[in-house]
């Protein structure tokens, strides 16, 4: 009964409050990002995805908040194009693969590329640390130090660690983002 | 095209807007005074998070219309565009998305960039709807690579039988794009195009048949099987019916003529379209069947009699499509459309001017001598609403006509001096005054008749172009008339009222009788002294220059003999130097005009090597050849006139002048071979270009090491080489009389140069000796064989002795196509082509050409080459020749084999 009147509250609140946002996922190839948009806009998890060519626009209409979902393909060839989508959004997210050591470094290097950036300055950044449900993922603390996400000033910096597989820690997540919708 | 017929509505009817208000009214146009700058400002809107469509929409097409006026957008705004409009790509508008993937395609932006938005094409590829997939399909196909190609194949090979036309169009229309560089994976598509070819939908049968060709265009066999299967599976669309034919026409063209009497292969199919339903059908077939070559009167009559249906038709594109092929098929085969004469002239006063022009002309081409003052009254009346294009294409036909019946000149040149008075622009005029001067020329006894024409248009003459012309031509043939006394009144009068040019033509005119006609020389100086107080210099100098050859001056009485040769026969650059060096001496004693030495050291002309290759031009051949005999009887007598080389009896052959010096050196020479029957004389044009000093006994001396069987002669020296002015000298050799004798020949160039001082202009007294290197001079066989053509090959060839036959075959290499290897064959042996046959067939693989031409001794050589090239182009020959004997067939073999 309770959660019928949440719900209904939630609507009416949907309808004076509307809220919008913009945001960009950015990662390397294989991070999950698209796996998280599928999440996030369906509740479901598929196991095989193809890797995205180029970019993939999702809107997620969460109680208030509408989301726009610029989801972009991670491999070497799209990097140097996450900037101009990330311009002007309300908050980038950064997909990594917590459980891929190999590739911290790189995931490392392309971040601080990308937020040197002058255009993105200021912009909010959320760092998800994805798979952590596999054997050997990092913990967020690991995860700041090796992506030396302390070394970012001028912007608010969030950490998760959080499993698409098992929709671990996708809620907090999905509450980050929408305290950062501007109305 | 997909798009318009999935969603026929706002954007469409906006695109119709567009076209008639730049059509009528420019200035009103929604686009004008557009800035790219502006627009690229404007065209921020796409990044903002709230997208008006609307407005999106309105600025896409602003950079369209900017792309297609030819504005270009460099790296950083293409791609800056670009990445804007790609945010666009989810909104829900179909008419935004439309002008979305339109801007994608035309921005072009680079390869790198633009796969960022495959993977959103992909997901519309497959989206509900049509409007959606085939767009999609479009701009990935312009934009992928062959391993997404790869990756989307399925996807494309069923939109290819997609239920929604549109798709299945794009597809293939996206396929045709492909073939080049992926053929591959197009083939593997067979199947599904050959379903598509018969879908229910005309456009989509439209493109597979075009597809089909597409993939077999390489392979003529496979196309003709094609076709053929095409015929036997009747194509319903008209369009793909239009393409089936002019595919058949291309057949046709290929294959080779069939035997005279047998019908072509697929003339009853075209002969079929010509019944079909549709206009555009009946018209590609009339029009495939009159552009077939060699064409017989039989085949064409069906066409024509469309056609003529068609001259009567109330569209007027119909009338002007069909008037028009009449025109051309009246170009080749007049007789054909006679009997279209009459639906022609219905078409004179036809509204749309084009059309009654081309019927116009088309009925000059066609009319009978007994026509066409018929014909030329009913254009009288007609010529003066019509624009000056229109009427010089009508002037133009009234000249063929007059000169194929010259009996009607009288008609025709009343018809032209009729339209001389009309009022008319200077193109206009000056194609009558040329078709005058053409017909004064060709037809004799139009001669007086035109020239009187051209006296009174001249007395109201607006353009000193042709007035100056015309006065020209008076001058010429005006005194070589009965009564040339009737024209003077009209130069005289030129002298009078019009301006200073055309007042210095008509005094030169004017001379011109004064000279030639002795009888009116007295009245012709009185005229002339008239001019004398002329404000203009030049109009003055003429006079006075006039009156002094025809001693008319200062009173006294004109010389009486007959005639009074006014022509200047110096040439004009001896003169200029001669008066140069007058000059820099001070100018102290009067000039003499007898110092300039007036052998007129003919420069080589340059056309002389050119003219080989103006001959291949169709309008070249003859005046090209014209100038080569007259170069070669001036060679001749020139030859005849110097003692030395009399004995050698008649000049065989003149070879084109050979450049022994590089460009721009102290000296430039130029050698010219000179053959006779037993000798060979080298003539070397020597000319000085440096003015501070002076060559005198210059002598080539010629080392013939290398050219043993050859005896020189004599030489002859040139005693002085100043500076500017060109000499001669000269070396003859003897030689065995009737053999092919070839050498190389070493010259130096020997002379005694002599310093001028810069300042005083003076000579030094001693000078020293100087040796010039020349480049070698060769005598190869084929400078002996002086192309000459036989009328009849085949009698020549059965009469020449069959014992001298000798056969050879070469291999020539790779080539591009066969005309390349007769060419360069034909110039290696200087022979004439004979019968036309020099021009090979289109898409000929194999090809017999006829040569014919003289040796020394007038001994005749024919040669009958055959060519042949495979698949990989390399071009074999089998050269066959006949002359006097074996010895001398030989030689021309050595002549390839050196080669």
């Amino acid at each position: 009964m309770a959660s019928i009147f949440n719900w209904l509250l939630d609507w009416l609140r949907s309808l004076f409050f509307k809220k919008e946002m913009e945001l960009s996922l950015v990662g390397l190839q294989n991070a999950g990002k698209t796996s998280l948009v599928t999440v996030l806009s369906t509740g479901a998890f598929h196991e095989d995805m193809i890797p995205t060519v180029g970019f993939n626009m999702r809107k997620v209409t969460k109680g208030a908040v509408t989301i726009k979902l610029w989801d972009l393909g991670g491999q070497p060839r799209f990097r140097s194009m996450w900037e101009r989508y990330c311009r002007g959004v309300q908050a980038i997210v950064f997909v990594a693969d917590a459980a891929d050591h190999d590739n911290l470094d790189a995931a490392r290097q392309e971040l601080h590329d990308l937020l040197q950036k002058p255009s993105l300055a200021g912009i909010p950044l959320l760092v998800l640390g994805n798979k952590s449900d596999l054997p050997g993922a990092l913990s967020t603390n690991d995860l700041i130090d090796r992506l030396e996400l302390k070394a970012l000033r001028d912007r608010e910096v969030c950490v998760y660690v959080i499993s698409c597989k098992n929709q671990h820690n996708v809620n907090i997540t999905l509450e980050w983002l929408t305290k950062h919708a501007k109305s | 095209m997909a798009s318009t017929a999935q969603d026929p509505s706002a954007p469409l009817l906006r695109g119709d807007k567009k076209e008639e208000d730049r059509d009528e009214e420019t200035e009103f146009s929604p686009f004008f005074g557009i800035e790219k700058g502006l627009v690229l400002q404007e065209a921020r809107i796409f990044n903002s998070p709230q997208i008006d469509a609307r407005k999106c929409q309105q600025v896409i097409t602003k950079l369209l219309y900017l792309l297609c006026q030819g504005e270009t957008f460099s790296k950083k705004e293409a791609s800056e565009v670009f990445f804007s409009v790609t945010k666009l790509f989810q909104n829900k508008d179909s008419n935004l998305r439309r002008m979305v993937y339109l801007v994608i395609k035309d921005v072009c932006p680079s390869a790198d960039e633009v796969i960022i938005i495959t993977s959103s094409l992909m997901k519309d590829m497959n989206s509900k709807t049509d409007l959606y997939r085939a767009n999609a399909i479009r701009v990935l196909c312009s934009i992928l690579d062959s391993q997404l190609l790869g990756q989307i194949e399925r996807y494309l090979k069923q939109g290819i039988v997609d239920k929604s036309p549109v798709v299945s169009s794009a597809v293939l229309v996206s396929a045709v794009h492909l073939l080049e560089g992926n053929s591959e994976i197009v083939k593997r598509w067979t199947n599904e195009i050959q379903e598509a070819q018969h879908n229910v939908h005309s456009m989509v049968q439209f493109h597979a048949v075009a597809l089909l060709h597409a993939l077999r265009a390489n392979d003529r066999l496979a196309v003709s099987k094609l076709v053929s299967d095409l015929i036997k599976s009747s194509v319903r669309s008209p369009l793909a019916q239009c393409l089936l034919v002019r595919y058949v026409a291309q057949v046709i063209a290929e294959s080779t003529a069939a035997p005279t009497g047998e019908t072509r292969p697929f003339y009853d199919f075209l002969e079929s379209c010509l019944r079909h339903k549709a206009e555009m059908v009946i018209f590609e077939a009339a029009r495939a069947i009159c552009n077939m070559r060699n064409v017989t009167l039989r085949e064409l009559l069906p066409a024509v009699t469309v056609l003529q249906l068609f001259l009567s038709s109330s569209k007027p594109v119909l009338r002007f499509a069909a008037v028009r092929n009449i025109n051309k098929v009246a170009q080749t085969n007049p007789g054909a459309v006679v009997n279209c004469n009459l639906d022609m002239e219905a078409l004179i006063s036809d509204s749309n001017r084009s059309i009654a022009t081309l019927a116009i002309t088309t009925l000059l081409k066609t009319s009978t001598e007994s026509s066409v003052e018929r014909l030329l009254k009913q254009m009288t009346s007609f010529m003066s609403d019509i624009p000056d294009e229109f009427k010089i294409v009508v002037v133009e036909a009234i000249r063929t006509l007059c000169l194929k019946f010259p009996q009607k000149y009288r008609a025709l040149m009343n018809f032209l001096s009729n339209v001389l008075r009309e009022d008319g622009g200077f193109d206009f005029k000056k194609a009558i005054v040329d078709s005058v001067l053409i017909l004064i020329r060709e037809i004799p006894e139009a001669k007086e008749p035109g020239l009187a024409h051209l006296c009174e248009f001249i007395e109201d003459c607006e353009f000193t172009y042709l007035s100056t012309q015309i006065l020209h031509l008076l001058g010429l043939e005006g005194p070589k008339t009965k009564e040339p006394a009737k024209y003077i009144r009209y130069i005289y009068n030129r002298i009078i009222l019009e301006n200073a040019t055309v007042r210095a033509a008509a005094v030169s005119s004017l001379a011109k009788y004064g000279a030639l006609v002795p009888e009116l020389r007295p009245r012709i100086s009185i005229l002339l002294q008239r001019a004398l107080h002329d404000n203009d210099d030049e109009v003055r100098d003429r006079a006075t220059l006039y009156l002094r050859e025809l001693g008319g001056l200062n009173g006294s009485t004109p010389s009486q003999s007959d005639y009074i040769d006014l022509n200047w026969t110096l040439p004009n650059k001896n003169l200029e130097t001669c008066l140069r060096q007058y000059l820099e001496n001070g100018a102290t004693q009067p000039f003499d005009l007898a110092i300039v030495p007036a052998a007129a050291a003919e420069k080589p002309r340059a056309e002389t090597g050119k003219s080989k290759g103006a001959s291949a031009l169709a309008n070249g051949p003859a005046p090209a050849a014209v100038k080569q005999e007259a170069e070669v009887t001036n060679h001749a007598a020139q030859l005849q006139a110097m003692p030395q080389f009399a004995m050698y009896g008649d000049l065989f052959k003149t070879c084109a002048a050979q450049q022994l010096t590089e460009e721009e050196t102290e000296y430039s020479v130029l050698c010219i071979k000179h053959i006779f029957d037993g000798h060979v004389v080298f003539q070397f044009d020597c000319t000085n270009t440096v003015p501070e000093q002076v060559l005198e006994d210059v002598n080539v001396i010629v080392d013939l090491a290398e050219a043993e069987e050859f005896e020189e002669e004599t030489l002859i020296p040139l005693p002085r080489m100043a500076y500017g002015a060109v000499g001669q000298c000269w070396a003859a050799f003897s030689k065995p009389a009737g053999a092919l004798t070839t050498g190389r020949f070493v010259n130096t160039m020997r002379s005694r140069v002599k310093e001028i001082d810069p300042s005083t202009g003076e000579e030094e007294e001693e000078g020293y000796e100087d040796d010039y290197q020349l480049e070698d001079v060769e005598v190869a066989a084929a400078d002996y064989i002086k192309a000459e053509a036989v009328s009849n090959f085949r009698n020549a060839w059965e009469a020449a002795d069959a014992e001298s036959e000798m056969t050879d075959d070469y291999g020539l290499g790779v080539k591009d196509s066969l005309q390349d290897a007769v060419e360069a064959v034909t110039a290696i042996l200087g022979l004439k082509p004979c019968e036309g046959s020099d021009a090979v067939p289109p898409n000929a693989r194999s090809h017999t050409v006829l040569l014919s031409g003289l040796l020394p001794g007038n001994v005749q050589v024919l040669v009958r080459m055959m060519f042949g090239i495979d698949m990989s182009r390399n071009v074999a020959m089998k050269l066959v020749v006949r002359s006097d004997g074996p010895e001398t067939s030989e030689a021309i073999h050595q002549i390839i084999q050196n080669a």
